[in-house]
């Protein structure tokens, strides 16, 4: 992540690039350039910093890699693991839980 | 390309990156950045910017080189808990290991020389001169398991992609402990323990096997280095 987000993000990038990666297949600029675009640019990773989340979650056997020629061009494609699916569900409800009690809090400062 | 690209390789190799996780990096970072030029070029952007835009998205390549070695560090739990790995372990591991090592050898050894027989075993110790040969093949076996202890962390510090440093400190613990280590054969028995007034032929040179290794290692690590760089730069 860019440094300038707060440490409270700190778990984010694992969890937005296993969520990418449960719908597809992709490759480091593709993951970068949709957590622009889904994010409206809220959230962003520095270029280079995606690959070492991705090799890191690739020893922790969460993704898995493979060389792929798509169009003429030969990448690194990403691609979901078992491992990585539970490890989602996991990060996922605990995102839920979260974001549920910060709402709740924000909502009562108002009433 | 080599703008970015080079001094990228270069610092990943100088920070002790594995040269197959450097191929890999350093593959995966430029197809990044073509995919970025090709970004800025459909955009309307001539080549010369669309380069420059394309590196200066990626940020500066010796702290990107660092972040990559950062996280190498941090995929195993070698590498995370370092001081406890390089420095504690081999304090506790090495007397395991060692001793692990050397009766499998004599077990091969036996099972090889004398077949499982003790009767031939003892036919051996009552012999001065094979009694002889028996010593100094223990003795041999000694030292290898010395060495192979201290490469099983030599492995595992470039398996955790720490500096070297790191891999000389756990040599130079193996070789403190090797010391204070001992294997003595004598007719019809055998023992092994620890005591700081060895009894052993030259104790010091059982402490010099784990830094020659690291040593040897050391420079071959800088040779490497020094290689690729040259390949590099011609």
């Amino acid at each position: 992540m860019k440094k300038t987000n707060p440490s409270f993000l700190n778990g984010i990038p694992e969890l937005l690039v296993l969520r990418l990666l449960a719908r597809r297949e992709m490759y480091g600029y593709q993951i970068v350039e949709e957590i622009r675009t889904q994010t409206r640019e809220a959230l962003s990773f520095g270029e280079g910093c995606i690959y070492p989340y991705l090799h890191y979650l690739e020893a922790e056997k969460q993704v898995s890699s493979r060389r792929r020629e798509v169009e003429g061009r030969n990448r690194n494609y990403y691609k979901l693991t078992a491992r990585g699916r539970k490890r989602l569900e996991v990060l996922t409800s605990e995102w839920n839980r979260v974001t549920t009690g910060v709402s709740q809090l924000m909502e009562e400062q108002y009433v | 390309m080599s703008d970015f690209i080079e001094p990228l390789r270069r610092r990943l190799v100088e920070l002790g990156c594995p040269l197959a996780q450097v191929r890999r990096l350093v593959r995966e970072v430029a197809d990044h950045r073509e995919d970025l030029k090709q970004a800025a070029v459909s955009e309307g952007l001539s080549g010369a910017d669309a380069e420059a835009r394309a590196n200066a998205s990626l940020g500066d390549p010796l702290a990107l080189a660092e972040e990559l070695m950062t996280a190498l560090r941090r995929s195993s739990w070698w590498g995370r808990h370092y001081v406890v790995t390089f420095c504690l372990l081999p304090l506790l591991v090495y007397p395991v290991l060692w001793t692990l090592l050397l009766l499998l050898q004599m077990a091969f050894g036996f099972a090889l020389g004398c077949g499982w027989n003790w009767e031939k075993l003892h036919v051996v110790a009552n012999n001065p001169v094979t009694f002889h040969h028996l010593t100094t093949a223990i003795q041999f076996m000694d030292y290898a398991a010395i060495a192979l202890v201290a490469l099983f962390f030599c492995w595992l510090a470039r398996r955790s992609a720490v500096s070297l440093k790191w891999m000389v400190t756990a040599c130079a613990i193996c070789s403190v402990v090797a010391v204070i280590t001992w294997a003595k054969c004598e007719p019809h028995s055998f023992s092994m323990g620890f005591s700081m007034n060895s009894h052993l032929h030259m104790p010091w040179f059982r402490g010099a096997i784990p830094l020659l290794i690291a040593g040897a290692i050391y420079v071959f690590q800088r040779r490497t280095t020094q290689c690729f760089r040259e390949k590099v730069a011609g």
